[in-house]
């Protein structure tokens, strides 16, 4: 009987022993989730298209959606950038009934975000650059920048999204060949 | 020695297996920290910025997720009717009452993963502020369903769950401060199929 006795209380101490581990397990999964996950926006876009490269979010373009969850009466378009090589100038000619922007960086998050409301004349105009190239752009501001929007990211890779509304379906042409004139480029300083 | 080898295994065999099923079932099937309720509407504020609380983060990196910056607007989901059952593609509602502050919204069935219910017609499941008849005191009345209904008409299709969501563009109601005295419209069942 006491050896019964002896042997459960060692089961339940390694059941106790288990469920701590659980715990510290969870945390840990938490927290790498985000760092070793192969299914997140970078991940998806990159295996869709090159960097610097403009690819559409809808499922509009043809075949399944990139990127989930947009709204269906928006058409969304995407590059992805990496400011080590520089900085990155996105422009988009042609008047749309709205468009946003958002900045992310490599895990998703966004970072900055505006609508056609904050830009000159309603025109896409963007430079994308980190603190210390923004120092050196404003030694010096080339002409062709003086109406762009500046957005000062501390990130190395990122993404950079257009989303513009659809209201409905005569718009459709107007706002793919909004999308089809976008250009996100290197900008040579 | 076989018995400790035993209790070894087990208690990691607990940890490994309870540690890694327990974030996957907080990922899959939880509600996220951080919701902000008004009514049936639940919004996160938070998600996909980088102040989100770590669930955020990883559901973001594992559903590869891009949401909506302040700038940009706001997205509520309602999966709930006002009497507290759960939205049925089968059944009909009415949507009524005020909206926010905002430079236009747009409303749409979706399914599981959130993304628009397939109608099988060219007529989307979804509508949008420039387009919708209103009341004389500015507050609009939208009919959801899969038959064809008077007035603002938003079709649905198909059985099972439904979720509707609601994005306000360009609303000051994003910046955090102006969400305490919001009212969102109400959803009404009205009658399902059989």
């Amino acid at each position: 009987m006491r050896s019964f006795y002896a042997a459960m209380r060692r089961l339940l101490h390694a059941v106790l022993l288990g469920l701590l581990g659980a715990g510290i397990v969870h945390i840990a999964v938490l927290l790498l989730v985000p760092e070793f996950s192969e299914r997140d926006a970078w991940s998806r876009l990159s295996m869709a298209s090159d960097l610097y490269r403009m690819t559409r979010l809808d499922a509009e373009a043809g075949g399944a959606p990139v990127v989930k969850s947009v709204d269906p009466l928006f058409y969304a378009t995407a590059c992805r950038f990496d400011l080590g090589e520089g900085m990155v100038r996105i422009k988009a000619p042609g008047h749309v009934p709205f468009w946003s922007v958002s900045v992310y960086d490599r895990s998703g998050h966004n970072i900055y975000s505006f609508n056609d409301h904050t830009a000159t004349g309603g025109v896409l105009d963007a430079v994308v650059l980190t603190p210390a190239q923004m120092i050196d752009v404003r030694k010096d501001l080339p002409e062709d920048l003086q109406g762009a929007i500046f957005v000062e990211a501390p990130i190395e890779e990122g993404i950079f999204v257009i989303r513009a509304f659809v209201p409905d379906d005569s718009w459709k042409p107007i706002v793919s060949r909004f999308f089809e004139q976008s250009s996100c480029e290197l900008q040579d300083f | 020695m076989l018995k400790n080898a035993f209790l070894t295994l087990l208690s990691l065999a607990i940890a490994i297996v309870g540690g890694g099923g327990s974030v996957w079932y907080a990922l899959k099937f939880q509600g996220g920290v951080g919701a902000i309720r008004i009514g049936q509407w639940t919004a996160f504020p938070d998600i996909g910025t980088p102040s989100a609380d770590p669930y955020s983060k990883a559901r973001v990196a594992r559903e590869g997720v891009l949401a909506l910056g302040r700038a940009e607007g706001l997205s509520f989901v309602a999966e709930r009717d006002t009497g507290g059952a759960e939205l049925k593609r089968e059944c009909t509602y009415t949507i009524e009452g005020g909206f926010p502050t905002a430079r236009f919204w747009t409303l749409y069935a979706a399914d599981q993963s959130l993304g628009v219910v397939e109608t099988g017609k060219p007529r989307l499941a979804a509508l949008q502020s420039y387009g919708v008849v209103r009341q004389p005191d500015n507050s609009v009345v939208i009919s959801a369903g899969h038959h064809p209904m008077p007035g603002n008409w938003l079709l649905t299709d198909g059985f099972g769950r439904m979720y509707f969501v609601l994005t306000f563009y360009d609303t000051p109601i994003a910046s955090s401060t102006g969400l305490s005295d919001v009212s969102l419209p109400r959803i009404v069942k009205v009658g399902c199929d059989a």
